[in-house]
């Protein structure tokens, strides 16, 4: 077996890993537990974020707007100082770091790989200040916990999470004949409904309806944050009886009686098994982890693994992992930036993150160039995590990732920054031979690229010898 | 003459080249047509950039928001003060403005709208090409679409060999794209060897870093690489930071900031395009416009009609081209912001016909699936 297996599923070796003798199993036996978090720096709950959320809109838009209504530059000074004192700037770069320390050194990286794949998946794009304060910890706690329940489950506990009712709007959405929606002459907002059908459970093959999609919307109806004006957009979920469409609906034929709240998980369960469900998401995954046009040869086990384990994520992991091992040889994939740089960061140890003691925040001033350095990097390279433009998440196929300059950014980050990441005892021309031996077959016509700079340590000449390797062919693609 | 990275690289011989003997060639019967487009993401505010004037309702509803000094166009509606080279355009019928005019998007999502703005579609999402990239296609123009952005925007997709300028914040030695070239020559890898060919073949000047949130410098280089001859002929911008729900101002606001980036674009795409202004449309694209009333942090909310700006020596005469739905209660969409009367797209499928040759019915069927959208150049542009 090649040994880019190790990037196809995880991030490759790290200096201190060598080849496993059966990689297959190495792979599957990451996949039975939830690793935890190894981030030694803080890891706020969920909770205390959408706090702070709650301090910064609230400080914003009912006191700052109002009280420097005719004054501009006054209202933006009051603005900044209120980004520091809640954190508005900070959050994010923290959540960037747990999420890059625990692909750096988890012990189940292929766990992690998966991880990245659920949440980008159930992507929440760039809106309001979600990723300032809610995605990161979203993540952490809606997708990472529910990644050995079944797909079921995992859908149930997105749809109804405070992050995505916000992302796509559903606490603006009312029963038009509900008490509220009658009272205020409100309706249904669709998109959460539309999305669910859409990008999160049967997609478009199932040949929903506009009347589906306002029927779902229906059922979800009610499904809102409890607002109040303190707290306002950020009080936690609840059903609203007040908000909910009365009536029986119908959804891809099938009725859902009159039941209030519980009518929400049954139409859940009833798309989450859905064979066209099965067969997309089965194909999401075997297009991130063996190629950008998966055939039914290698989709198929996907699904039939899906169907005998009645959805269990665990089993479906392990199956996508079998066909990813089984066409590893014959098949190519191109990563996109955040993996790439995850893949460098694991296979030559670089500084990244920032350690946890630097990353502390103080909440009195804007936090410094050290502490958003991997924040920035990530942006730089085209690839934010947590701010996907639309709801649909970050693209997994090449030919979004390959612009003239979203390929030169990597050749910049390589030959440029990256130098400045190498650790001081990994400067030799010795450490990177070591790595490329422990990730790359062809690690001597490697190396015979770079030996003109076999003496130089400076970093000019650290950027010569990974500009060119972190670019080659056999690294952008595996 | 452009200066590409593989004519300096071979300097000496070029020299050799030039100083020979140059054949003749008269360009002026295929002179090039570039149409440029500024996207204005998060809701450009039509009333603001080019308000009505004299409009009671709209004082009364915008009582924070109504500007002085407003630059006068005609009887009827006026200018942002900071759309200065619009102004002085106007005078030499090279800027105009469409008005009440929108997408046929309603829904009032940043995200639905925004797709929707670069696809031209009714549903979001579900189209993965650009109407801009569709056109180019169907005109036949491959390799000649420069975007100002990062990521190739949807807008110019669904054509091949586009090229990006946005560049990286240190600069990338020659020799390293050179070998990293190298070694894909063997490879079957279609996609990044052509990306590749497309970073060697860039003209000098477009490798060399910038801050890519300068955008003065990004419209130089648009504009020198829009004069050129054999450059490309579309060049697509995005600016975002519409989206002023709060302290929109009237003529110093959030609204009034990002309407002078648009102005310092234009302003140096003029004076840099030289001539060939003289061949260029510049058009502006947003998702929709804002509310008539101002909310409680005087600015406004997402709201459906909205207006583009247009700059160019293609461009008939100076006018407010538009069938004017009124402010009032009754008049507005949904009784809460301006209506839209012109479908946004009949103005861009219009604008590719004059820049690409092509007939617009044509395009229309190509581009927009044959949606109704009359045919607007004999009243906007020059053919």
């Amino acid at each position: 077996m090649s040994l880019n297996f190790y990037r196809r599923v995880a991030f490759g070796l790290s200096p201190n890993e060598k080849p496993y003798k059966d990689p297959l199993n190495w792979a599957i036996n990451q996949l039975d537990r939830i690793p935890d978090l190894l981030w030694p720096g803080t890891i706020p709950t969920e909770k205390d974020l959408r706090k702070k959320y709650g301090e910064w809109v609230y400080g914003d838009r009912e006191v700052l707007r109002k009280k420097f209504k005719n004054d501009k530059h006054a209202y933006r000074k009051a603005k900044d100082e209120l980004r520091i004192k809640t954190g508005e700037r900070y959050f994010e770069l923290n959540e960037h770091a747990i999420r890059h320390f625990q692909t750096k050194y988890s012990k189940q990286p292929v766990f992690e790989r998966f991880w990245l794949f659920w949440g980008n998946h159930f992507a929440i794009s760039e809106k309001d200040f979600l990723a300032e304060f809610s995605t990161g910890p979203y993540q952490r706690e809606i997708i990472r916990p529910n990644m050995v329940k079944t797909f079921e489950e995992m859908v149930q506990s997105v749809t109804t999470s405070w992050c995505m009712i916000h992302h796509l709007d559903n606490s603006e959405s009312f029963g038009p004949n509900s008490k509220k929606g009658m009272e205020w002459g409100e309706t249904i907002n669709e998109n959460h409904a539309r999305e669910l059908l859409e990008l999160h459970t049967v997609s478009p093959n199932a040949g929903y309806t506009q009347e589906d999609v306002i029927q779902l919307a229906y059922i979800m109806t009610g499904w809102a944050h409890k607002w109040d004006r303190k707290n306002l957009e950020t009080g936690d979920i609840w059903f609203d009886q007040e908000m909910h469409q009365k009536g029986d609906k119908i959804v891809l034929g099938v009725k859902y009686k009159n039941d209030a709240k519980r009518e929400l998980a049954k139409v859940i369960h009833d798309l989450a098994t859905h064979p066209i469900c099965i067969k997309f998401v089965s194909t999401k995954l075997c297009r991130h982890f063996i190629t950008d046009e998966p055939t039914e040869e290698m989709i198929d086990p996907v699904i039939e693994a899906w169907n005998k384990s009645n959805g269990s994520l665990i089993e479906i992991h392990k199956a996508v992992i079998t066909q990813a091992y089984k066409y590893n040889e014959i098949t190519h994939k191109f990563h996109p930036p955040e993996i790439w740089l995850m893949q460098l960061s694991r296979m030559f140890d670089l500084n990244i993150p920032l350690s946890f003691e630097k990353m502390n925040y103080t909440f009195k001033s804007k936090p410094n160039n050290r502490q958003r350095q991997l924040s920035w990097i990530l942006r730089e390279i085209g690839h934010s995590p947590y701010r996907a433009k639309q709801p649909n998440g970050w693209s997994d196929l090449e030919v979004d990732w390959v612009s003239p300059e979203l390929l030169l950014r990597r050749f910049w980050f390589a030959s440029v920054e990256l130098p400045m990441l190498v650790k001081s005892g990994n400067r030799s021309h010795g450490f990177i031979l070591s790595c490329l031996k422990n990730n790359f077959e062809d690690h001597k016509n490697m190396a015979s690229l770079i030996d003109n700079f076999r003496f130089g340590t400076s970093d000019y000449d650290l950027g010569q010898k990974y500009g060119v390797i972190c670019n080659l062919p056999g690294v952008l693609k595996i | 003459m452009n200066c590409t990275r593989r004519n300096f690289l071979i300097g000496g011989s070029t020299t050799l080249f030039f100083s020979g003997y140059f054949p003749k060639i008269s360009f002026a019967s295929m002179q090039k047509k570039n149409l440029i487009i500024i996207s204005l993401r998060g809701g450009m505010d039509g009333l603001t950039a080019v308000p009505v004037i004299g409009d009671k309702r709209l004082k009364k509803l915008r009582k924070k928001l109504i500007l002085e000094d407003v630059l006068n166009l005609n009887s009827d509606f006026g200018l942002h003060p900071k759309l200065e080279i619009f102004h002085k355009l106007w005078q030499k019928n090279q800027a105009a403005f469409v008005h009440a005019t929108n997408i046929p998007y309603t829904g009032r999502s940043h995200f639905d709208g925004q797709n929707l703005m670069e696809t031209g579609a009714h549903i979001p999402y579900k189209e993965k090409t650009g109407w801009l990239g569709r056109g180019l296609l169907a005109s036949n123009i491959i390799g000649k679409g420069l975007a100002i952005s990062l990521p190739m925007p949807l807008l110019l997709r669904g054509v091949p060999q586009n090229n990006n300028f946005f560049p990286s914040p240190d600069f990338v030695e020659t020799k390293l794209i050179d070998q990293i070239y190298n070694e894909f020559k063997g490879e079957h890898n279609e996609l990044i060897k052509s990306t590749l060919d497309t970073i060697r073949q860039r003209p000098l000047s477009m490798q060399i870093a910038t801050d890519s949130d300068d955008r003065k410098k990004l419209a130089l280089e648009a504009a020198k690489q829009l004069k050129d001859q054999s450059g490309p002929r579309v060049a697509v911008f995005d600016l975002d930071g519409f989206d002023t729900h709060a302290a929109q101002g009237g003529v110093d606001g959030a609204h009034a900031d990002e309407l002078e980036e648009v102005n310092k674009i234009v302003t140096i795409l003029h004076e840099n395009l030289g001539q060939a202004f003289d061949n260029t449309l510049i058009l502006t694209l947003t998702e929709f416009g804002r509310t008539i009333k101002q909310n409680g942090g005087y600015g406004t909310e997402h709201g459906y009609g909205s207006a583009i700006l247009m700059a160019g020596g293609l461009l008939k005469k100076s006018q407010v081209y538009t069938d004017w739905p009124g402010l009032k209660k009754k008049e507005l969409f949904e009784g809460r912001d301006l209506n839209s009367t012109i479908d946004s797209r009949a103005v861009y499928n219009s604008a590719m016909s004059v820049c690409f040759n092509q007939d617009p019915e044509f395009l229309r069927k190509e581009v927009f699936w044959g949606d109704e959208l009359p045919d607007l150049s004999q009243d906007l542009f020059k053919i």
